[in-house]
C-alpha cells in the first residue's frame, strides 16, 4: 500500500470511526441533557395508545407520508435516495463476508450477477438523485435557503457515489480482493492485496474511502444528524 | 449595539432553548418541502415566509453563537451575529407575519414546529426593543386593566345590565342572568371584549341550567401574539387568579383559538404549576350539551348551504374536528366541508394577531385568497367558525373579494337554532 492510500484508506478509517462515535455521542448527550419543554407540541389527531404511537413514529421517520402529499417529487427523490443509500450501505457488508444464506439459495454465480445488477441499479439511482439534490439548490427558494454545508455534503456524496459507481462498473476488482482489503482493515493492518495494489483503480478506491471518511467525520456536526435525530424529533409530533 | 446588549440578547436565546428547539435547530435538512404548506409562501413566493427560512434566521444566530461547531466554522452555516440589522429586520417580518397555524409541521418530514422556533425569535425581538408596537400596547393595556380592576368593574357591571335585558328577551325568560363573581360556581366563563360572545353563551348556559360565572377579563392574550411570555403569563394570571378566588371547577374559554391554546397548552409551562381545574373550549362544551340533551337543536333548521372552517388552534392544534361538525351538521340541512379540511385545512390568514397589526393587512388579504377560493368552491353561503381571529379575517375577505357570505360563530349558530 502506498503512503497516501495507507493514510486515506487505512489510518483515517479508524480516526473517522472514533470521531463519529465521540461526536455523535456528544450530540445525543446534548439533546438528552437539555431540558424538555413541558408544552406538548404534538399535532392532532394524536395516536390513541403507545403501540400506535410507536408505529406512527416508524412510519413518520421512514416513510413521512405527509410530505408525499404536498411535494411528491421531492418526496420520491428522497425516498429513492435514502432507500438506495441504505441498501448500498448494507450491501457493503458482502465485502466483509458473503451473504451465505442468499448464496446458498441462488448459487454463487447468480449471487455475483445479483450483486452486479442490484448494486449497479442502486448506484445509478444514487447518482441521479444526488444530482437532483444539487440541481434544485441552484433555483429559488432552495438557493436563498441553502448554506455552505448543503453544497459541501452533496459534493462529498457526489464524489463518493461517482467513484463507487466507477468501482462497480469499470474497475475489475473481485469481491475476494475487497474482502482481503476489508480484512486487513479489521485486523488493524490496512493494506491492499496485490490484485488491487497493481491496478490504477486503487486510486479510485482510495479516494472513495477517503471521502467516506470525511463524510463520516462530518456527520455528527451537521444536519446529517437528521438520520438519527428523525426518531427523536418525530416523537414530538405525537406529544400529548 | 454594544457587547453587553448583544450578550443580553444571546442570553434570551439561550434561556429559550429546550430539547424540542434544539432538535429543530440541529435537524432541519433545508429540503423546503414546507414551501407549499405555508399559505403565505404559497401565495407570495417571498423567501421570508418560507417556514424553513424563517427558522433558518434563528438557526444562523444559533450556529454562530451557541453551537460549538458553528462557533469554529460559522461560514459552513452562514452563521450570523445577533445584532445583524438586516437579519433582525427579516426576522421581524418572518416572526410577526407567522400566523402560528403550524400547518408546516404537518408536512415536514421531521415535524419541525416553525412557530415554536419563532416564539424564541419574538422573545429576542422584544428584548432588542424590536417587538411589535401595537401588540405591545394592547398587552400593556390588558395588564393595566388587571392591576386596576376596581375602576373597570363598575363599567362592566353597567354594560352587563343591558346585556341581561337582551338575554331575557331572547330567551323569553325573566329569570335568566349573567352572573359575575359567583363563588363556588362550576365554571368560570371567559369571553371576549364586547357582548357578542357573552349573550349567546349566556343563552346556552341558562338553557342548559348551568352553574357558571362570567370572568371580568377578556380571553384574548396579546402578550402571546407579542411573543413576550412574561407579559402573556401576567395576562393569563388575571383569569387564573379569578378562577382560584372563585373556587370554580373549570375554566371555559370562549370561541377564541389562541386563548384556548394559551390556557390549555402553554400556561402550565409558563407558571411551572399544575392547575387545580380543567380548561375547556366552548365548542367541546356545546357538543356535550347537545349529546346529553341539555339543549335541543332545531334539526335541519338552516336550509342554505353551510360550511365549517377549522381554526388552526381548534383543529390541528387542539383536536376538535368531530364536535363542531356534529353541531353544524345537526342544524344545517346542507353541510359542505372545505377541502382540504381538519388537520390539512388552510389557515384563514389572520391568526397570530395579524388582524390587529395594520402593517400586515395587505399580506393578510392577499394570502387569504386561498381561504376565499376554498369557501367559494363549496358554494356555501354561511361559514361557521369558532375563532374570533378567523371570523374577523374571513369577514375582511368577504368584503374584499365580494364573497357575499355570512360568517357566524358556533355559539351564535347554536343560540339562533336551538329550541328556546
Amino acid at each position: 500500500m502506498n503512503g497516501f492510500s495507507f493514510f486515506a484508506a487505512g489510518i483515517l478509517i479508524y480516526i473517522a470511526v472514533i470521531v463519529f462515535i465521540i461526536g455523535m455521542s456528544c450530540q445525543i448527550v446534548t439533546w438528552v441533557r437539555t431540558p424538555r419543554s413541558s408544552v406538548a407540541l404534538g399535532i392532532f389527531p394524536k395516536p390513541k395508545n403507545k403501540g400506535i404511537r410507536f408505529f406512527k413514529l416508524l412510519k413518520d421517520a421512514f416513510v413521512f407520508p405527509h410530505s408525499a402529499e404536498i411535494d411528491p417529487w421531492m418526496w420520491a427523490f428522497a425516498i429513492f435516495f435514502h432507500f438506495a443509500l441504505a441498501t448500498v450501505l448494507f450491501a457493503h457488508f458482502r465485502l466483509i463476508r458473503e451473504f451465505n444464506l442468499l448464496e446458498s439459495v441462488i448459487g454463487p454465480e447468480s449471487m455475483e450477477k445479483f450483486a452486479a445488477v442490484a448494486g449497479g441499479t442502486m448506484g445509478i439511482i444514487l447518482l441521479i438523485t444526488i444530482f437532483f439534490y444539487i440541481f434544485r439548490r441552484f433555483f429559488s427558494p432552495y438557493k436563498e435557503l441553502s448554506v455552505f454545508e448543503d453544497y459541501f455534503i452533496v459534493f462529498l456524496l457526489i464524489v463518493i457515489i461517482a467513484l463507487g459507481d466507477h468501482l462497480r462498473f469499470f474497475a475489475k476488482i473481485s469481491v475476494e480482493d475487497y474482502r482481503a482489503y476489508f480484512q486487513s482493515v479489521l485486523m488493524f493492518q490496512p493494506s491492499f492485496p496485490e490484485a488491487i495494489a497493481e491496478k490504477g483503480s486503487k486510486w479510485v478506491l482510495t479516494i472513495h474511502v477517503l471521502f467516506v471518511n470525511i463524510f463520516v467525520m462530518y456527520f455528527p456536526f451537521s444536519k446529517l444528524t437528521h438520520a438519527i435525530g428523525t426518531f427523536a424529533v418525530n416523537t414530538v409530533r405525537s406529544d400529548a | 449595539m454594544d457587547d453587553i446588549q448583544k450578550q443580553a440578547l444571546l442570553d434570551v436565546l439561550k434561556s429559550k432553548i429546550n430539547r424540542q428547539l434544539l432538535y429543530y435547530l440541529d435537524i432541519c435538512a433545508r429540503c423546503a418541502i414546507c414551501r407549499e404548506a405555508c399559505h403565505q409562501y404559497a401565495v407570495t413566493k417571498d423567501i421570508t415566509y418560507l417556514p424553513a427560512y424563517r427558522a433558518e434566521l434563528i438557526r444562523r444566530i444559533y450556529k454562530k453563537n451557541i453551537s460549538s461547531v458553528g462557533k469554529i466554522f460559522p461560514r459552513l452555516f452562514e452563521g450570523k451575529e445577533i445584532d445583524d440589522e438586516k437579519l433582525l429586520d427579516e426576522l421581524y417580518r418572518a416572526a410577526y407575519a407567522c400566523t402560528g397555524c403550524r400547518r408546516c409541521m404537518v408536512y415536514c418530514p421531521f415535524s419541525i414546529d416553525t412557530a415554536w422556533v419563532l416564539s424564541a425569535a419574538k422573545e429576542i425581538l422584544n428584548a432588542a426593543g424590536r417587538g411589535n408596537t401595537i401588540l405591545g400596547e394592547l398587552a400593556g393595556a390588558a395588564i393595566m386593566k388587571g392591576e386596576n380592576m376596581d375602576i373597570f368593574r363598575d363599567i362592566i357591571v353597567e354594560t352587563l345590565k343591558d346585556s341581561e335585558n337582551e338575554l331575557q328577551k331572547r330567551l323569553n325568560d325573566p329569570e335568566a342572568t349573567i352572573p359575575i363573581d359567583v363563588e363556588g360556581a362550576d365554571m368560570l366563563y371567559v369571553a371576549l371584549a364586547g357582548t357578542h360572545t357573552i349573550i349567546p353563551a349566556a343563552m346556552i348556559f341558562n338553557k342548559a341550567k348551568k352553574s357558571w360565572t362570567l370572568s371580568l377579563f377578556e380571553a384574548a392574550n396579546y402578550g402571546y401574539f407579542l411573543g413576550d411570555s412574561k407579559k402573556a403569563k401576567k395576562i393569563s394570571d388575571r383569569i387564573i387568579d379569578e378562577a382560584k378566588r372563585l373556587k370554580v371547577k373549570e375554566i371555559v374559554i370562549t370561541e377564541c383559538g389562541h386563548a384556548y391554546r394559551v390556557m390549555k397548552f402553554l400556561y402550565e409551562a409558563w407558571a411551572k404549576e399544575k392547575l387545580p381545574f380543567r380548561i375547556r373550549g366552548f365548542v367541546e362544551l356545546i357538543a356535550g350539551y347537545v349529546k346529553d340533551g341539555q339543549i335541543t337543536l332545531k334539526e335541519g333548521n338552516v336550509k342554505i348551504p353551510v360550511t365549517y372552517h377549522d381554526p388552526c388552534q381548534v383543529g390541528r392544534n387542539a383536536g376538535f374536528y368531530d364536535e363542531p361538525r356534529f353541531i353544524v351538521n345537526s342544524i344545517a340541512e346542507d353541510f359542505r366541508d372545505l377541502n382540504p379540511n381538519k388537520v390539512r385545512n388552510w389557515c384563514c390568514g389572520g391568526g397570530g394577531g395579524l388582524v390587529a397589526m395594520p402593517e400586515f393587512e395587505e399580506l393578510r388579504i392577499k394570502t387569504g385568497k386561498l381561504k376565499y377560493e376554498q369557501i367559494k368552491k363549496t358554494g356555501a353561503t354561511i361559514v361557521v367558525t369558532p375563532c374570533e381571529n378567523c371570523r374577523l379575517q374571513i369577514g375582511n375577505l368577504n368584503e374584499h373579494y365580494g364573497m357575499g357570505i355570512e360568517i357566524s360563530s358556533m355559539m351564535d349558530f347554536v343560540a339562533d337554532n336551538m329550541v328556546i
